[in-house]
């Protein structure tokens, strides 16, 4: 088990990258709090050490998607609110930015995934594909098809 | 394009509330497994319902009062607190066949008592002549007294049935020598009367032989004399030892 100053400067160092991963996936704050929890408790659980930097916050990463995965799986999702209002609600986002996220928010979620990966956290396609386990082919695929919706949505140039 | 989606990504934060929440959540977590109350009170549950269990077990299959029932089957009942058969144990050939033949355990020991005397082996060898005879032993005086009133009651109806009291030690010396309660005490008088006789001489006899034996002694006549008189009843006459006569046996109990 770990301490309680590795956990803290885990959730100061990763808490964004799963804060993130909740918006592009979650509806409300009552999930995001419990995939919060659910994270950080897999973590404090965690005894084996990683390899590096990179390998933790791959694995946090995977953690916080399979539990979005699993939140999203059960009964209660029913009851939440839709997706866009989420980041209505971030008020201290610029149009600008809210822009870009309600375009995000309007791919499907496997394209969300990637688009995230890609274009914030810098993964190339293999990687994804290691992270996610999916076919590195259809990491393109996805990659390529989310280009041209944000292009549509946006407007200019995304590259990629 | 990338830029914008970088900037945009770069506006989210998790908030100070989720992270305060989730350190006091791992907090709480980890203060509960570090706890030993937790595992304690499993362990001490796990402990308490064995102990209740064992106790039950013992509470209810220890024998309090022992039921020995000889004419020649010679069997014992293990009788519980609450009245009930929880064993039979049988001391010879003929016992342990009528053992086999009756299902006897986690019955009222009265009517246990009923099946074996209604039983074609017991009741067969009573029409017979042989003597039945049932002795109650038991360290709670209460429940032997009981359980011997209650025998006395069931087998009111029969003649040449015997119902006695039994000593906790005798039984024991009784067990030591492979006789049951009943024929060991018969046997017993048996030596007072003649110190020569073991335990093997009366271990194959039935209770009327032992009984007949008996009273052969007490009227002063030796084994020899008396040998004419026996051996006719079910052919089980014992070689070297003659029984005697019918004297009733009156005044035993």
């Amino acid at each position: 088990m770990r301490g309680e100053e590795e956990t803290n400067q885990a959730i100061e160092r990763y808490g964004d990258t799963v804060r993130r991963l909740c918006m592009i996936h979650l509806k409300n704050e009552a999930d995001t709090q419990d995939i919060f929890q659910t994270v950080f408790l897999k973590y404090l659980l965690h005894d084996r050490p990683f390899e590096s930097r990179e390998h933790e916050k791959a694995w946090f990463i995977r953690v916080t998607l399979n539990a979005c995965k699993d939140l999203l799986k059960s009964f209660f999702r029913s009851r939440t609110v839709p997706l866009e209002e989420l980041t209505n609600k971030a008020a201290d986002l610029t149009d600008e930015a809210r822009e870009v996220l309600n375009a995000v928010l309007a791919l499907p979620q496997k394209e969300r995934d990637v688009v995230y990966l890609h274009y914030y956290e810098g993964y190339t396609a293999p990687e994804i594909s290691r992270l996610l386990g999916k076919n590195v082919n259809t990491i393109y695929t996805n990659l390529a098809r989310a280009r041209e919706r944000l292009k549509e949505l946006l407007g200019g140039e995304v590259h990629g | 394009m990338d830029e914008r989606l970088k900037q945009a990504f770069d506006q989210i934060h998790a908030e100070e509330g989720v992270k305060a929440e989730t350190q006091a959540y791992l907090n709480r977590a980890r203060a509960r497994s570090r706890s030993p109350k937790r595992y304690l009170a499993m362990v001490a549950a796990c402990l308490v319902f064995l102990l209740v269990g064992l106790g039950g077990y013992q509470f209810y299959f220890t024998p309090t009062t022992i039921l020995s029932i000889d004419i020649n089957p010679s069997v014992e009942l293990g009788v519980n607190r609450f009245d009930q058969v929880v064993s039979v144990q049988a001391y010879n050939q003929d016992g342990q066949e009528l053992a086999d033949s009756l299902e006897l355990k986690f019955l009222d020991y009265q009517t246990a008592l009923e099946r074996l005397l209604a039983s074609q082996s017991v009741a067969g060898r009573l029409a017979q002549g042989e003597l039945l005879s049932i002795t109650v032993v038991g360290e709670d005086k209460d429940q032997s007294s009981r359980v011997l009133a209650g025998a006395q009651a069931c087998t009111a109806g029969q003649e040449n049935v015997q119902c006695c009291h039994g000593d906790m030690e005798v039984l024991e010396e009784a067990h030591h020598a492979g006789l049951s309660m009943g024929k060991y005490q018969a046997f017993l008088e048996l030596q007072a009367l003649d110190p020569t006789i073991t335990t093997d001489d009366v271990a194959g006899l039935t209770m009327r032989q032992i009984r007949d034996w008996i009273a052969a002694l007490e009227s002063g006549g030796t084994a020899e004399e008396q040998e004419s008189q026996t051996g006719g009843s079910g052919g089980r006459g014992h070689a070297g030892n003659g029984h005697g006569h019918h004297y009733g046996w009156g005044g035993y109990e």
